[in-house]
C-alpha cells in the first residue's frame, strides 16, 4: 500500500495543483482562517466521490486555474471574506480530486492514490498557509500579496490559452 | 521564527518552481518553468523596461514601490489574454521599446506623477508587454509552467529595480539611479530606431 500511497502524493505535484494551492494557502493565511483546512478536505472527499462513480472527463483542471485567479487576487486585495474563502477551498478541495484519478488496478492501490493526493495537498496548503501569519515585517506582507498578482497572471494567461485553443 | 517563516517561503517556491509532472497525469512539465523563466531574461528590451518599473518604483517610494510591481503582471496577463485570442494590435514592439524610453525617462528626470498616474502608465505599456508574451505562450501541456516561469522572471526583473532604485536613499545612489533610467531610456531608443 505504500507504493501507491507514495504514487499518489507525487501525482499532486503539478504547476495547476501547485497554482491553486498556492493562491489558497496564502488567502488561509493571510485571513489567519486555518479552519479553511476543513473545506478544502471535505470537497476533496467529495471530489474523490465522485472519482469513484468512474466519471472520467471533467474541467478540473480549467476550474483550478479560475480557483488560482480568484483566489490570488484576494490575496492582492487582501480581502478576506470568509464565504469566499469556504467556498473556494470546498471547491479547490473537489477540483483537485477530479483532477487525480488515481491509476491504479485495485481497489485498495486506487484509494491509497487517492488518500496520498489528499494527503499531499492537504500539508502543502497548510505549509502555504501557514507563511502570512508570520510575514509580520510590511515588505513580508507585500512579498505575499506580490506573490499572488503573480499567480494570478499565470493563471489568467493559461486559462485564456485553454478557453481560446 | 522569522527565518523559519523564510525558509518555508523559500520551500514553497521550490515546491511550485520544480512541479513536476505525475505520471498518471496530463504531462505538464516543470520543464516549461525554465523556458518562461529565460523568455523575458532573453530579450533585451523587456529587461530594462521590467528594471525601469522597479526602479521606478523605488524611486517614488511607498506605495509606488509595491503597486507598481502587482499592476504590472495583472495588466499584462490581459495584454496576454488579447494576445492569445489573437485581438489584432499594431506596433507591440513599438510600444515595448516606447516603455523602455518612457519609464527610463521618468526615472532619469526624477518624474513624481501622482500615483494613479504612474499606475496607469505602467499598466498601459505593460498590456504591450503581455500581449508579445500572450502571443508566444506555448499550447499544450506546459503552459502552465511555462506562464509561471515568465511572470516570476518579469517579477523578479522588477525586484532587481527596487533594489538599485534603493540606492535612491543616498545623493550619490539617487544619481546612479537617475543615470540608470538614462541608460534605459537609451537602450528604448536603439530598439526603436532598429539600432538593436
Amino acid at each position: 500500500m505504500i507504493t501507491p500511497l507514495l504514487e499518489g502524493m507525487w501525482q499532486f505535484f503539478v504547476p495547476t495543483h501547485l497554482l491553486a494551492v498556492g493562491a489558497l494557502g496564502l488567502l488561509i493565511g493571510q485571513g489567519r482562517r486555518a479552519v479553511l483546512l476543513a473545506p478544502f478536505a471535505l470537497g476533496f472527499a467529495a471530489g474523490a466521490l465522485v472519482i469513484a462513480t468512474a466519471v472520467r472527463e471533467t474541467p478540473a483542471a480549467t476550474a483550478l486555474l479560475v480557483i488560482a485567479a480568484l483566489a490570488g487576487i484576494l490575496v492582492v486585495l487582501a480581502w478576506t471574506s470568509a464565504l469566499l474563502g469556504t467556498a473556494l477551498a470546498f471547491a479547490a478541495g473537489g477540483a483537485i480530486a477530479l483532477n487525480s484519478p488515481p491509476q491504479a488496478l485495485t481497489i485498495p492501490a486506487a484509494i491509497a492514490m487517492q488518500l496520498g493526493a489528499a494527503v499531499a495537498a492537504s500539508a502543502t496548503l497548510a505549509l502555504i498557509a501557514f507563511i502570512p501569519p508570520r510575514a509580520a515585517r510590511p515588505w513580508q506582507q507585500i512579498g505575499v500579496r506580490v506573490v499572488g498578482s503573480w499567480i494570478t497572471a499565470s493563471a489568467i494567461l493559461v486559462l485564456a490559452l485553454r478557453l481560446a485553443r | 521564527m522569522r527565518r523559519a517563516a523564510l525558509v518555508l517561503v523559500a520551500g514553497a517556491f521550490g515546491a511550485i518552481l520544480s512541479g513536476a509532472p505525475a505520471l498518471a497525469h496530463t504531462g505538464e512539465s516543470g520543464g516549461g518553468f525554465v523556458s518562461g523563466m529565460a523568455h523575458p531574461i532573453f530579450g533585451p528590451d523587456h529587461v530594462v523596461a521590467m528594471v525601469a518599473v522597479g526602479l521606478w518604483g523605488a524611486f517614488l517610494g511607498s506605495p509606488a514601490i509595491w503597486l507598481l510591481p502587482i499592476v504590472f503582471p495583472l495588466v499584462m496577463a490581459f495584454g496576454g489574454v488579447l494576445g492569445i485570442i489573437g485581438v489584432p494590435m499594431i506596433a507591440v514592439e513599438t510600444g515595448i521599446a516606447t516603455s523602455a524610453i518612457v519609464l527610463g525617462l521618468m526615472v532619469a528626470l526624477a518624474a513624481r506623477p501622482p500615483l494613479w498616474a504612474a499606475a496607469a502608465l505602467v499598466g498601459a505599456f505593460a498590456i504591450f508587454h503581455g500581449y508579445a508574451h500572450g502571443r508566444e505562450l506555448p499550447d499544450g501541456a506546459n503552459a502552465v509552467a511555462f506562464s509561471a516561469g515568465f511572470v516570476i522572471a518579469t517579477g523578479l526583473l522588477h525586484v532587481c529595480g527596487i533594489a538599485f532604485g534603493v540606492l535612491s536613499r543616498w545623493p550619490a545612489g539617487r544619481c546612479a539611479v537617475r543615470a540608470a533610467g538614462g541608460v534605459i531610456a537609451l537602450v528604448g531608443v536603439a530598439y526603436l530606431s532598429g539600432l538593436a
